[in-house]
């Protein structure tokens, strides 16, 4: 029924699902931009979304090494479908941001960097393992030492829906990560999609009041048990794993196997994995003059390790063949994040291995590399 | 374990990597395709408010090419400017070989650690470098000849390929006279060079070094540094009293692109100088 | 001239041979000869036939190698208790393949590599320890010319030219 109270925080309620838009109408006279799944070119993309209606219902996706499909299901939910190459950090950390703009002032430089509005955006739909990665940038971007004012100025504003996933895709081991399928904190609301109702969870002070005059039942035990059994389901449903009892010390004391070689010779150094990898941060700076030398605009856009220009120096290149740029992309992100961060690097998405056109897949080759080591 | 200094140029505004302009005052050449470039902030408080510890660098800016990093050769005591010795060999400092006295030029630092001058107190100072090596080390030999009561038995092993690519030489005679042993070779002489020919590590016998009060410093191409570290560690030198400066691709200095990782560390915001023990375990590694 | 006391006394100031038995270094002392070189002068040239070892005691000598239209390019300098002219004891060409020169004042050791030669064959004893002690001599000579190849210094500008 509906009801002007506010509801607590932690206070778990079911909604109908047309009870959705109230809130994205809600979040929009906030100020909001939403962003949601959508389906886009036979793909699943991040995008803006204004109502249910935008949402991947009906669909689900197919994914192992190198292979993605959209699969149109007889079901019916909206959120019941894992991410593809889109991933949240597009938003926080752009792929293309403008840093300054200068114009040439005598012998000098005057800074006419124009300020920009910075987007106030809703994450629709961030899965688990997605809102791990934004806390592990969290501490990449937002440090005591450093942070990048971009960043922390949009990651301030962000509203976070989150969405515990119910049926995990081929290319998943978020359990062996330990970052879902459950999200626990950091989020505003937590969505838990039932056939007939959205189960959600308030996070925040935010979310109390954007939730405000949404018609709500609070959640039965029976509805609570149906989300715990789905969810223990989708644990269960997980057929990929990865073992990290041994990381990262398998890959740092191993530097100089000669498995990397194998894994080398049939990596591309495309660098799709850097590209999807909800976590890679890496980034390179470009400079763009006018033609007649007096503007210049200084732009931030993403780098990928797997770039053969991105070791390159004065002395030469640190890192001319593949498989050592394959080696530093895996042994950073299994290996010496954990020093450098405190957790490993990687989150269990498994769009590495989606969306590798040489169908690497990390889970198989650590465990291919744990194999060889022992022989 | 060195520590960081902090960046002396706190960003005005909320920009990231916004370049504070630098002056330039001085042009140099030392050698064929290196020169020093003597800058001064031009805001007099900027400046006045600037300090960097022995082996630390900045980020040079030429709006329209990119940044460079840069280390800093001058002395830490000079406040009126601050010395860059440049080779000119990619973009951007080949752009910076085209500038003149007047033209103004971004900058961004200190960053980085630094040599471990106050550990080094009270122990001998054996300082091996070669080529564009010595120019981190200048500001340390600098701060050696201010406290020279507090070192030890200091000397200075520099190489260069011939003797006209020989850094600093003018410098050489007062170094002596300060009281550091200043030992020269070259890779390849000629029939006027009397001096020694041969490469760093390999004079290494010639020298009485006691590996118990003993810090190797060193600095200069890679392999190079891979040999002085054999040779002093034959001698017992214990990888803790070993210190590199080590250089990779540098894009922000800050230890936020990626660009500069060796295994764990950031060598903008880790290093450039490292405590020998802290890399032992992957420096050998091919590629890394 | 030296008499072969002041030869014993110099030859064990340097490690080695203070190691050996005291009837391989009179061997040894009974084929060799002390001599004293100036500032400049030329101990022996490129193709000279002469067949002497000979060991560094004070001073620098450096070795030059004549390339035509390049003139002459200093290899290596040999510092006291350094060797040079090792080539002569196991020879493939049978002439020197550089020219020695003292840079500054000095005192040298010369060994006649032949009577040496003959020393190591009558006396097995003593050809092994001489032959180790060159092997040892000759393999840091190798990495040290291995070093000197690499032209670790060089711009990377020439390295990318090339």
């Amino acid at each position: 029924m509906p009801s002007e109270r506010l509801l607590d925080i932690g206070s778990t309620i079911t909604i109908e699902k047309q009870a959705f838009n109230l809130l994205l109408s809600h979040l929009k006279e906030e100020g909001y931009l939403s962003i949601g799944p959508r389906v886009k070119n036979e793909s699943l993309v991040y995008e803006e979304i204004e109502s249910l209606d935008d949402l991947p219902q009906g669909y689900s996706t197919e994914q192992k090494p190198g292979y993605f499909r959209l699969i149109r299901e007889k079901h019916s939910r909206y959120f019941d479908i894992i991410p593809g190459a889109h991933s949240w950090k597009q938003f926080l950390f752009p792929s293309s941001v403008e840093l300054f703009t200068l114009h040439k002032n005598g012998k000098g430089w005057k800074n006419t960097t124009q300020p920009t509005e910075t987007p106030s955006y809703a994450f629709i739909g961030v899965r688990a393992c997605e809102l791990a990665a934004i806390q592990i940038q969290d501490n990449i971007f937002m440090r005591s030492d450093f942070t990048d004012p971009t960043y922390r100025a949009r990651r301030q504003r962000v509203f976070i829906l989150s969405v515990n996933c119910t049926h995990p895709a081929g290319s998943c081991f978020c359990t062996s990560m330990g970052t879902g399928p459950r999200t626990k904190e950091m989020f505003d609301l937590s969505l838990t999609e039932l056939d007939d109702v959205f189960v959600l969870t308030i996070g925040s002070q935010i979310a109390r009041r954007m939730m405000t005059g949404i018609p709500f039942e609070d959640a039965s035990g029976y509805i609570l048990t149906n989300v715990e059994h789905k969810l223990n389901n989708a644990e269960q449903q997980m057929r990929r794993k990865l073992d990290t009892s041994d990381l990262p010390e398998l890959i740092i004391e191993h530097l100089d196997h000669p498995y990397w070689n194998e894994i080398g010779k049939r990596c591309l150094s495309c660098g799709n994995c850097t590209q999807v990898c909800p976590t890679c941060f890496c980034w390179d700076t470009m400079d763009e003059m006018s033609l007649d030398g007096n503007t210049t605009k200084r732009t931030r856009v993403w780098d990928s390790c797997f770039n053969p220009g991105y070791s390159h120096q004065a002395g030469g290149n640190t890192r001319p063949t593949i498989y050592s740029r394959y080696r530093q992309w895996l042994s950073h992100k299994l290996g010496t994040w954990k020093q450098q961060y405190g957790t490993l690097g990687c989150i269990g998405c498994g769009r590495c291995i989606t969306w590798c056109p040489a169908e690497i897949d990390i889970t198989e080759e650590i465990a291919a590399l744990r194999n060889e080591v022992k022989r | 374990m060195t520590t960081l200094a902090p960046e002396t140029t706190k960003s005005h505004s909320d920009l990231l990597l916004e370049p504070h302009w630098a002056e330039i005052t001085e042009i140099i050449p030392e050698a064929d395709g290196i020169s020093t470039y003597w800058l001064r902030f031009t805001d007099p408080a900027e400046q006045e408010a600037f300090r960097f510890e022995p082996g630390q660098f900045n980020m040079l800016y030429l709006p329209g090419f990119g940044e460079s990093a840069i280390s800093i050769s001058s002395n830490a005591e000079d406040h009126e400017k601050i010395g860059h010795t440049i080779r000119f060999v990619g973009n951007v400092t080949r752009q910076v070989s085209r500038l003149k006295v007047g033209d103004i030029v971004g900058l961004r630092g200190p960053f980085g650690t630094y040599w471990p001058m106050k550990e080094m107190e009270g122990k001998d100072v054996f300082i091996a470098c070669g080529g564009i090596g010595l120019p981190p080390l200048r500001p340390a030999l600098y701060h050696i000849i201010k406290n020279r009561e507090k070192y030890g038995k200091v000397t200075l092993l520099y190489g260069a390929r011939t003797s006209g690519d020989l850094m600093f030489p003018n410098e050489y005679a007062e170094w002596r006279k300060a009281g550091i042993d200043v030992e020269v070779t070259v890779d390849r002489g000629d029939a006027n060079w009397n001096g020694r020919v041969g490469v760093v590590p390999m004079w290494f016998y010639q020298f009485r070094i006691d590996p118990r009060k003993t810090a190797v410093i060193t600095c200069g191409p890679e392999i190079m540094i891979r040999f002085v570290i054999f040779e002093a560690m034959a001698r017992r030198v214990a990888p803790e009293n070993i210190y590199v400066s080590l250089e990779r691709n540098m894009k922000c200095g800050q230890g936020s692109c990626g660009h500069c990782q060796m295994g764990p560390y950031f060598i903008c915001k880790d290093g450039p100088v490292f405590r020998f023990d802290e890399l032992q375990s992957f420096f050998n590694v091919e590629e890394f | 001239m030296y008499n072969k006391a002041e030869v014993t006394q110099e030859l064990e100031k340097i490690p080695w041979f203070k190691e050996i038995k005291p009837e391989h270094l009179q061997k040894i002392t009974d084929i060799a000869h002390l001599r004293h070189v100036r500032a400049g002068e030329v101990l022996f040239r490129e193709g000279d036939r002469e067949d002497f070892l000979y060991i560094v005691i004070e001073g620098r000598i450096a070795l030059d190698i004549f390339i035509p239209h390049r003139g002459k390019v200093r290899i290596y300098t040999a510092e006291p208790w350094d060797l040079f002219g090792w080539s002569s004891v196991t020879p493939i060409i049978h002439q020197r393949t550089a020219g020695a020169i003292a840079v500054v004042d000095g005192l040298v050791v010369g060994i006649d590599s032949a009577k040496l030669r003959q020393a190591c064959d009558d006396d097995h004893d003593l050809g092994y320890l001489v032959m180790r002690r060159l092997t040892n001599i000759v393999a840091s000579r190798l990495l040290v010319t291995r070093l000197q190849l690499i032209d670790m210094f060089a711009s990377p500008e020439e390295k990318n030219a090339k």
